[in-house]
């Protein structure tokens, strides 16, 4: 078995076709981005003992708001932890220990709840299925960079486009099973656990069981690799740590921590804020297919806007991301209050495209501007952002929109506020891309390097 | 080699097209 995983066995042959790799990309994506609808267990993992509501001795809202943040910030540590160890054995032991973490993490949840205790959760889906997230994230990223040379985006595109769309996926499926394992004196979710541990390991198995890796000097037929460096294309190789003393990276993490903390903005209280700027209109059933639209939206930026990055450059996608986003969130709130649901809708639409989109061409800049020998474990330290990012960026949204209520601000009018803060911070955003310029050469690696 | 290349993109298809019907199934009634 050990030999199975490792990277030497998994060198494709000769006539391999590339467009195999992606699927094996989507396979581990779409499982673990049914971390975006973990929120479907939020509301039975409250009430529990109660069973049709919440009693005395039920986990309250913010004790289990704590084990999706858990998880996110475990995702960024052990990509930035892990980053390394994922390039030096590659993809195919990466993916089955992340199926391994993910699947366990839901194995323990389901023990702590039936236990209920709500530590094993934390342990569980946070600490076990973050690492889990991290791992599985990155695992396939490098890969798809070397074999699409010629289109990064579009390749990394098509993998992180399946973390969107794991959600779409995740909520259904576990909606499905809760009702499916429902009895009189259980809610299901411990059931509903077990099951989706089970199938997302199949899932993530088939994955790692199909991933390549190019072998070493593999160029897809007809692609020439640049010999000389473009604007921000480099022609060297920056290694991880040399990565981390360079402004760049820390520039990068700035746009990816304000574009996620903007996208947030929208996202976290996208429910409450459809309903309360259209009273009457919009009721909880139509809320929840806007948090479905908004998530097709994030899917598909993911795959549009990095494939375009390919053509019109990185630098310039998210110049269009901050721009587009501080017009869209200034305009937003005029649209509710002139009462077009449709406009509304759309821009919120186009924003949480722009969301997506963040985070599938940040591997294709970081190949840009380091190279591609350690890009997996650059992009690892990099996602530390989407943590601080994830966990500060709701805290943010709530502190502000309650500051306002308090202060006899409208229900509806606290969210103009909170969007018009989010368009600052994507002017934030947009200093730091202003900002970015290419790696001095002084940073280059200068020996033989050891993944290409 | 062509066997080899659809299989798995209809694995990875089928889950992603069930997940997209149901939520626009639930987009359906934003507008409803």
């Amino acid at each position: 078995m050990s030999s199975f995983l490792d990277k030497s066995r998994t060198i494709a042959p000769g006539a391999y076709q590339r467009f195999i790799v992606p699927t094996a990309a989507l396979a581990v994506h779409l499982s673990i981005g049914q971390a975006y609808a973990f929120s479907t267990f939020s509301l039975p993992l409250g009430r529990l003992i109660g069973i049709t509501q919440p009693v005395e001795g039920d986990w309250t809202p913010t004790d289990i708001s704590w084990i999706f943040s858990i998880a996110i910030a475990i995702l960024g540590l052990s990509a930035a932890l892990f980053g390394r160890w994922v390039e030096r054995v590659g993809p195919r032991r990466a993916m089955f220990v992340a199926a391994l973490c993910f699947s366990a993490g839901f194995f323990i949840s389901a023990v702590g709840v039936w236990e209920h205790q709500i530590w094993l959760l934390y342990m569980g889906y946070g600490v076990f299925g973050g690492c889990g997230l991290g791992i599985g994230y990155i695992s396939p990223v490098s890969t798809l960079i070397r074999w699409f040379p010629d289109r990064p985006g579009m390749a990394t595109g098509m993998a992180i486009m399946g973390f969107g769309g794991g959600a779409l996926i995740g909520a259904p499926l576990s909606v499905a099973l809760m009702a499916h394992f429902k009895t009189p004196t259980s809610l299901g979710v411990a059931e509903t656990f077990l099951v989706m541990g089970v199938i997302y390991f199949i899932y993530m198995i088939f994955g790692a069981f199909i991933v390549r890796v190019p072998a070493p000097g593999w160029r897809p037929q007809g692609y020439i690799a640049p010999t000389t460096a473009k604007r921000l294309v480099t022609v060297g190789q920056i290694e991880a740590n040399e990565a981390l003393k360079t402004p760049q990276f820390y520039l990068l993490w700035g746009v990816l921590c304000l574009n996620v903390t903007a996208g947030i903005g929208v996202l976290s209280q996208a429910s409450p804020m459809i309903q309360e700027m259209f009273p009457g209109l919009v009721g909880p059933a139509g809320a929840a297919g806007f948090v479905g639209l908004l998530s097709l939206f994030n899917m598909a930026g993911r795959f549009f806007w990095s494939s375009t990055s390919d053509y019109i450059g990185r630098r310039n996608t998210y110049f269009v991301f901050f721009l587009l986003g501080i017009l869209l969130y200034g305009t937003v709130p005029t649209l509710g209050h002139l009462g077009s649901r449709v406009l509304f809708v759309a821009g919120c639409a186009v924003i949480l495209s722009m969301y997506g989109g963040g985070f599938s061409t940040i591997p294709a800049y970081l190949r840009d501007l380091f190279g591609t020998m350690n890009v997996g474990a650059i992009h690892g330290r990099l996602l530390t952002a989407w943590s601080a990012a994830g966990l500060l960026g709701p805290l943010l949204v709530s502190y502000i929109r309650q500051y306002q209520i308090e202060h006899g601000v409208a229900k509806a009018q606290a969210y103009e506020v909170t969007l018009y803060i989010m368009a600052g911070l994507l002017f934030l955003g947009f200093l730091c891309n202003f900002f970015i310029t290419p790696v001095k050469e002084s940073h280059f690696f200068r020996g033989v390097a050891a993944n290409e | 080699m062509t066997m080899k290349l659809i299989v798995p993109w209809v694995v990875v298809a089928i889950p992603l097209i069930w997940g997209v019907v149901q939520t626009l199934i639930n987009v359906a009634k934003l507008f409803q």
